[in-house]
């Protein structure tokens, strides 16, 4: 450790000797969710009270006396100690606390046994599971799961989806109401059951990681934070016999050769780098690695989902020894298939830039050829570029020209401006 | 020279708790606070005679004419924690404390008191 340490000065270490990195935010998802099987979901606010509380315990006691030997069940025994004190000041509740407690009364004096690994992932995976309740408001589902699994606070949370502490706590509000509405008995029901969920649960994770891989606002390793994020809730669900499917291989197969790339998309400055100008050798290779294993896994039985086709053509861009090496006829038919499993025109504007890669300019106009794009796509900057790229590369100045004017004016932020006016310089005049 | 004691008190700020933003430090940030802690206490761990301890919010207070209970509500601050340091002067003291997380903390300010060191 540095012993350099000044109080507005240099940084401190990311992890203090002893501890992980991000050991307290995951302290935090773990003991939450073992918590709250304990006392019932009505009780989430009490749970993560209880929590912060400990974690805020922890640091003036260990600061004091050191790290103690299992300081995952220090945790978990202050924490416990702290919630059935806060649920038995709370009369109207006794009934409830009477039940509970009476659930590990077995356990004698030492409720801090942490639960064993396997128990610790179950309760997570359930946490997650609760999490993507349908019931529960798309846009609060990401919210809740980056509060109580991953453990931001709301002020973190506003920060990483770019939006303001008062939404956030809007979309936590409605959340918890609708959990409080749920069934009041104190037990959420087994995982198994809970099988219908997990297209919501993959559609929250993948949303998690896009926060992060497709952001150009944030940093880097603020970004990578929000993917490492995803792929450990992943991994969770493809652990468990629930979420162990093909689906889910394919959706962490995709996570991680996107995230193999993930450093290589920006300069030193900052700056977006387009593929044909990235590194290769900065992908990360134990992700590459990950990612073919995970895709080996998804190609077991014959179901073909959106992830299997996306992780495809992530492959693709990993394996190929360079950008001119690139099989865009693969890619052009990976992005037809997806485009029939989840159609989409910004599927079909993919597969005419693969398909002019693959056989020229033309050919790639022809695809989008009686394409009306919706007005959503018709606004943003990539319909524009392409066109712009594809008109300028058949040799039509004076269109491509134009979609170059309006693809600029679309560009949401310097970055993509920049990397626009660097790509699309061929296309002027 | 010779070294002398001072007890340092921690005050906060009392916060309205249930705001955003005034929900207290993030897991992360107790993390890094933790980690910014054990730099502090390795750096002067010769000054740093007894790290002290953290006060409960509750108290009471006695004087001739009773029991109160205390801190009083409507104190601005209250006394959260103690510790003491050892140093050959009062700035010493003062660079001591100034490099001390706590300093960073919103609503936190620490209170340098030199003991007489009668038993010393």
């Amino acid at each position: 450790m540095t012993s350099s340490r000044h109080p507005r000065g240099p940084p401190v270490p990311a992890s203090p000797p002893g501890l992980v990195e991000h050991y307290f935010r995951h302290e935090y998802g773990r003991l939450v969710a073992l918590l709250v099987r304990r006392v019932g979901l009505h009780h989430l606010e009490a749970v993560e009270d209880a929590v912060q509380g400990a974690l805020t315990a922890a640091l003036t006691a260990w600061v004091v006396d050191g790290i103690p030997d299992s300081p995952g069940a220090w945790l978990y025994r202050v924490a416990h100690n702290h919630l059935l004190g806060v649920l038995r000041k709370d009369r109207g509740r006794q009934r409830i606390l009477d039940r509970s407690a009476g659930q590990h009364t077995d356990d004698g004096d030492r409720p801090g046994e942490p639960a064993l690994a396997g128990e610790v992932r179950d309760e997570l995976l359930r946490m997650l599971f609760v999490c993507c309740d349908e019931a529960i408001p798309q846009e609060s589902r990401l919210v809740l799961a980056l509060k109580t699994l991953c453990g931001f606070s709301t002020g973190e949370i506003a920060f990483r989806l770019f939006t303001t502490e008062a939404s956030v706590y809007k979309r936590l509000g409605r959340a918890r109401e609708r959990l409080r509405q749920g069934d009041v008995e104190t037990q959420t029901p087994p995982l198994e059951s809970l099988r219908s969920r997990v297209p919501s649960v993959h559609a929250v994770i993948y949303l998690l990681f896009n926060e992060g891989y497709l952001s150009t606002r944030a940093d880097h390793a603020v970004r990578a934070e929000l993917c490492e994020e995803a792929i450990r809730l992943g991994t969770l669900l493809a652990m468990h016999a629930v979420g162990a499917a093909p689906p889910t291989f394919a959706l962490l197969a995709l996570m991680h050769l996107h995230a193999a790339r993930l450093a290589s998309r920006q300069d030193a400055t900052g700056g977006l780098l387009l593929l044909e100008e990235q590194d290769r050798s900065l992908w990360d290779r134990e992700h590459l690695r990950q990612g073919a294993a995970w895709l080996a896994r998804a190609a077991d039985g014959d179901v073909f989902t959106r992830f299997h086709a996306e992780a495809g053509i992530a492959a693709e861009h990993c394996f190929a020894r360079s950008f001119a090496e690139t099989r865009w006829n693969e890619i052009a038919e990976l992005y037809a298939m997806l485009e029939r499993i989840d159609p989409s025109p910004l599927h079909t504007l993919n597969r005419a830039v693969a398909v002019a890669q693959d056989r020229g300019p033309r050919a790639g106009l022809a695809v989008l050829d009686g394409l009306v794009p919706p007005g959503w796509l018709d606004g943003h900057y990539m319909w524009d570029a392409v066109l712009a790229d594809l008109h300028g590369r058949a040799g039509d100045a004076t269109t491509a020209a134009r979609h170059r004017a309006r693809a600029l004016a679309a560009a949401p932020s310097t970055a993509v401006r920049e990397l626009l006016q660097r790509r699309l310089t061929g296309a002027e005049p | 020279m010779s070294k002398h004691n001072y007890l340092v008190l921690l005050r906060n700020s009392r916060v309205q708790p249930g705001q955003p933003g005034m929900s207290g430090p993030s897991p992360a940030e107790l993390q890094q606070i933790f980690a910014a802690y054990g730099a502090w206490k390795e750096k002067f761990k010769e000054q740093i005679l007894d790290m002290g301890d953290k006060l409960g919010p509750e108290g009471r207070v006695v004087t001739a004419s009773g029991v109160a209970d205390g801190p009083f509500v409507e104190a601005k601050e209250v006394v959260g924690g103690f510790m003491i340091v050892s140093a050959e002067t009062f700035d010493g003291a003062v660079e001591v404390v100034s490099a001390c997380p706590a300093v960073d903390v919103p609503g936190v300010s620490l209170e340098i008191r030199e003991m007489s060191g009668r038993s010393m």
